[in-house]
This record gives C-alpha cells, structure tokens and sequence, in this order.
C-alpha cells in the first residue's frame, strides 16, 4: 500500500507544537510532472553510473510501498521533531 | 511430518494424486496457516513488521534538565527494501568504499556482504531484543 498521508510536526523551545499533513496522493499528483522530470533524472543517472534503471525503479517502488508504519519522534527538552507516514 | 503432508504423500505412494498435485497440494499446505485444535497450546506469536528504538535519557548538562526522548519504529519490509536498493551499487562503487573504509582503519570488505545475508540477519532480527539501564539513560531495541 502506498503512503497515504504524512504528518510533520515541530515543537521550538517556548513555541507551540505545529503540525502539518501532508496527502500524499493529491501532492504527488500536482507534483507528477517535476515526478516525471526526477525519474528521467534517475534513469539519466543509472545509466551513467551502470546500475539498472529497472533494479532501480523497482527498488525505489519496494522503498515507496514500505514506508507506511514509520515513526520517528525526537523530543529534546521544549523541542520536538516528529515524523510520521501512514 | 504433519498430518496432512503425510496424507499428501500417502495419496502420491498410492497413485490416487499425480507428483504435480502433490506439490501443488505441499505448497498450498505450507502457505496457509494450521488450524490449532481446540484446547491446544497458542501457537507461537505473529512476526513481528516494526523495529523499535527507544530512548529516554535526562540531560545534566541543561539547567532546565531537558531530558532527550526518542522514539523511532520503522517497517522491517522498509529494512529489506533498502537492502535490496544497496545491492544495485556497482561493484567500482563498493570498491571505492571498501579503499575509503581501509583508510579510515576499518577493514571490512563490502564486495563480501551479499544481500542473501543481509536478507537473513532482518529475517532473525526479531529476535533481537537490546535493553540498556543506565541512571542517565534508557535504551531498548525490541521488534513489535
């Protein structure tokens, strides 16, 4: 399944927690043409350095599907840094 | 042996089943989970999909005693996933590396570590559970 929603959120030390979620779907779909630039970047760049754009794509896909279920939370003191990905 | 791979296979001596059934009937049986019977032990737990980290430690050094809190859990399928995007690097690449790491006095040889092994260290990471009790700190890297 692919990511659906990422929520970014900051605390500064004396500041009030910000929290930002992101849709991903909606976003990639606004961003698809830079997508498609980046991917032909990537292609590029693959077969300048002789790795297999196809392992690579797959890869990239592999990486993309199993990021939902991360969390990363650092707190230090009044600051705060969280990321999560569902 | 189990019961119905034994039937299976008695089926395939008899000739009541060809050898492709039997293997097909083998592999069906591998992939669906027994059924317990009533009144028999719970099975052992679903594996584990998360990797934890987590980290409490009070800091002296602040006046206001900022204690550090971190909390990570990542997808062990995320772990393979960047095992098998690290196995596309170019053998000139881990070449490279290996000289860089020589140079910095630590000699492992990177062109050695197949991804077959790696696959196999995350498959038993689950059974990897690390707990450090410190005064300052607390530590525990434990599979979910």
């Amino acid at each position: 399944m692919i990511p659906q929603l990422v929520t970014v959120g900051y605390r500064r030390p004396g500041g009030r927690t910000r929290r930002l979620h992101v849709p991903v779907l909606p976003v990639a779909l606004v961003l698809s043409p830079l997508l498609l630039v980046a991917a032909a970047a990537g292609v590029v760049a693959c077969l300048a350095t002789r790795v297999s754009p196809g392992g690579a794509l797959r890869g990239a896909g592999r990486l993309v599907l199993a990021l939902p279920g991360t969390r990363l939370e650092i707190e230090q003191g009044a600051a705060a840094v969280l990321v999560s990905i569902r | 042996m189990n019961e119905q791979r034994r039937q299976v296979l008695q089926m395939l001596a008899e000739g009541k089943i060809s050898a492709d059934e039997a293997d097909r009937l083998i592999d069906a049986l591998q992939t669906r989970p027994e059924t317990a019977p009533p009144g028999a032990a719970p099975g052992p737990k679903s594996r584990p999909k998360y990797l934890r980290v987590v980290v409490n430690a009070a800091d002296p050094s602040t006046d206001e005693g900022g204690a550090t809190r971190v909390n990570v859990r990542v997808p062990l399928q995320l772990l393979r996933a960047g095992v098998r995007i690290a196995s596309l690097l170019p053998p000139q690449a881990l070449a490279k590396v290996n000289t860089e790491l020589d140079r910095a006095g630590v000699p492992i040889d990177l062109t050695e570590l197949k991804p077959q092994h790696i696959e196999d260290l995350i498959d038993h990471l689950d059974e990897v559970s690390i707990d450090v009790d410190d005064p300052d700190a607390q530590v525990q890297v434990f599979c979910e």
